[in-house]
């Protein structure tokens, strides 16, 4: 059958909704985008979506064990398993609940197929004034017993002066495919700051789309740090808009795939407003046969004067078998701005091999000490330690060393 | 501790050492003298183990092993340590982490215990005072922006940290001022001992006057051509090597 018979089975499930119609009907009218589509050039979902998926399937029971396992002990923690909210912190300043919603409002096939069918999320609204300094962990966790598809619709409000940190994470726990479509919406007051990390250390059985689009009013400040470690398929949509002056806009990542590893790193930076920065460091590392797409977008409006925009992609090709296409996009229609530019694809510089082959550092080592310092300029962009010492150890597992950075 | 026997070596196909033959025992200082293009770089790089050069025949033995069977590490861990002629430039790894990583690698392969923070710490200190290092040399990344005098004490501080057999100093004194120079050769003295053994490789005899020599050797055209005690550096430096190269070139043409 396939994924979008999977669909069209489950549609009486919203039925008489009309807002959901909508959203559906839009859908249908797309359809799963194909390489024929600019913006998926390189990435193919044909194999995937010929796949049967069952829709928000219960799932099965999870230990405590399991849950402890994946958890990352940050002292605030929203846990979701298999689609239900099971925990959420108590916060002064902090309202956190379920979220439902149906409001058409979508830009891509996957965001109204996410608008049509989610019944599964959390809003979190923080008031004004309010500094959570202590990061709040979100893990959504499933294990199944067939392919499922599932999907996750999130809103963040963040008021005037407030400033939150967030951590989020996706396990799939099973070997059953989990083809998750998350979709998350930020909104950032005047003067407040968000980061927001997103950890996708995902096994080879997880698939995620992820849009998350954030809204700035002025003198607001955002980080978004992208840790994509692993996963089948993976592609993100990260999208910033500033609507007001002084903003500030910041994306980091780093990608470290391995085998048949697929990861997509879709950024679109919209300068609407005089007066504001953004500053984008993507550092990819490709292994084995993984496969990376790096596309980073930013338009600078007409009335946007006086804006630094800065972007780079640097890539590192460790095997011959790997492959990455990278591809900035600048669109400037105001005439007093700086904006630049940098994408690089290379490998470990061989004369530094060497050398540190003859301070008996051995070959391996080397190898992982050069990448790691590679990646290191964007990970110290991350203000929580724990998640710093964590991406350490993961990027040292993945590169297969025994060694602590 | 090192015997080099015949040894012919090149690089894509071009034979450029064709027939060294050199022996050095323990608290030896020999210097390796010759003018440009005449292979010096070469010898320092095939023994330290640069797979870009290929051996064609002949041997290195370091105390009685098979050098030339040891992958570059392995040869380091054993002890020979080669000062390099443009040290290369690591950006994102500190100086500290650099030397960390060496000496805890070459402990581990030794079977030794690994060294503490503080221990660590405190020899760098030693060695950095040893060599007239600012403090702040420890944080920044590897001869990333240094200046060629900077680099040059940086791997003469790798070779105080980890305490080779046999140094090879290649061109050390280039891209050096004469204070930098006094203070890198007092250095590389302080470190010799009766235990180990120093190859210094140089164009010129400058640097001879801070580190002397028990033999100088002068290679041309890939061979040693003329050996003698350290009087010969000062032969050279009156006379240059011309004297010495006409009366090479009758005999092998």
């Amino acid at each position: 059958m396939g994924l979008i018979e999977n669909i069209k089975e489950y549609q009486h499930n919203f039925a008489g909704n009309s807002n959901r119609e909508k959203a559906y009907l839009s859908f249908l009218n797309k359809g799963f985008p194909t390489t024929k589509n600019e913006e998926w050039k390189f990435s193919s979902l044909k194999k995937i979506i010929s796949h049967d998926f069952t829709i928000e399937e219960k799932g099965l029971k999870l230990s405590k064990e399991e849950i402890d396992h994946y958890s990352l002990n940050f002292k605030h923690q929203i846990l979701f398993i298999n689609g239900t909210l099971t925990s959420k912190p108590n916060i002064n300043g902090v309202r956190i609940n379920k979220y439902v919603d149906d409001s058409p409002i979508f830009n891509s096939a996957f965001s109204a197929l996410n608008a049509a069918c989610s019944n599964i999320g959390y809003e979190i609204n923080v008031d004004p004034n309010t500094i959570i300094e202590e990061p709040i962990e979100i893990l959504f966790l499933t294990k199944n017993s067939s392919n499922n598809f599932i999907q996750y619709r999130n809103k963040i409000v963040i008021g005037e002066n407030a400033q939150i940190k967030i951590v989020e994470g996706i396990k799939n726990l099973s070997d059953k495919y989990c083809f998750t479509n998350m979709h998350t919406n930020i909104k950032l007051d005047k003067s407040s700051n968000i980061e927001f990390n997103k950890l996708q250390n995902n096994t080879n059985s997880q698939i995620t789309i992820d849009e998350t689009n954030l809204t700035q009013e002025k003198n607001s400040n955002s980080t978004v740090n992208t840790l994509l470690f692993g996963g089948m398929f993976t592609r993100n949509n990260l999208n910033f808009a500033q609507n007001g002056e002084r903003c500030e806009s910041n994306m980091n990542g780093v990608v470290i795939l391995d085998e048949n590893e697929f990861g997509d790193n879709h950024t679109y930076m919209d300068h609407k407003n005089a007066n504001c920065e953004s500053n984008e460091l993507y550092k990819g590392i490709y292994l084995g046969k993984s496969k990376g797409v790096f596309n980073g977008k930013i338009m600078v409006q007409p009335d946007a004067q006086k804006i630094n925009a800065f972007q780079a992609n640097n890539n590192l090709l460790i095997s011959d078998n790997a492959s990455i296409n990278s591809k900035p996009q600048l669109e400037i229609y105001a005439d007093d701005v700086k904006c630049s530019h940098g994408c690089t694809i290379g490998q470990l510089d061989e004369n530094a091999l060497f050398y540190m082959n003859t301070r008996g550092i051995r070959k391996e080592d080397a190898r992982a000490i050069l990448t790691f310092a590679f990646a290191s300029e964007a990970l110290e962009k991350i203000s929580i330690n724990k998640i710093q010492d964590l991406a350490k150890k993961l990027i040292a597992e993945k590169l297969k060393v025994d060694l602590s950075f | 501790m090192l015997k080099i026997d015949n040894l012919k070596a090149g690089i894509e196909g071009l034979e450029i050492l064709k027939g060294i033959n050199l022996s050095v025992k323990k608290g030896e200082v020999h210097a390796i003298m010759g003018p440009n293009g005449s292979g010096k770089s070469t010898l320092s790089s095939v023994i330290a183990g640069n797979d870009n050069y290929e051996v064609n025949s002949g041997s290195i033995t370091f105390e009685d092993e098979d050098l030339l069977d040891l992958d570059p590490d392995q040869r380091a861990h054993r002890g020979v340590f080669l000062s390099f002629q443009y040290p290369v430039e690591i950006p994102g790894i500190s100086v500290s982490n650099f030397i960390k990583a060496a000496i805890t690698e070459k402990r581990k392969v030794l079977g030794l215990e690994p060294i503490t923070a503080k221990d660590l710490l405190g020899k760098m200190k030693e060695k950095m005072d040893l060599l007239d290092m600012q403090k702040g040399y420890l944080s920044r990344n590897m001869n990333e922006g240094f200046s060629g005098g900077e680099k040059k004490r940086n791997e003469i501080f790798q070779m105080a940290m980890l305490e080779p057999k046999l140094a090879i100093l290649d061109e050390t004194d280039s891209g050096l001022d004469i204070d930098a120079l006094r203070v890198v050769a007092n250095g590389v003295n302080k470190l010799k001992n009766s235990e180990n053994a120093t190859i210094v490789i140089t164009h010129y005899q400058r640097l001879l006057d801070y580190i002397i020599p028990d033999y100088v050797h002068v290679l041309h055209n890939g061979r040693i051509v003329k050996s003698g005690g350290k009087e010969l550096a000062h032969e050279l430096e009156k006379k240059g090597y011309d004297w010495i190269t006409k009366e090479a070139d009758k005999k092998w043409g």
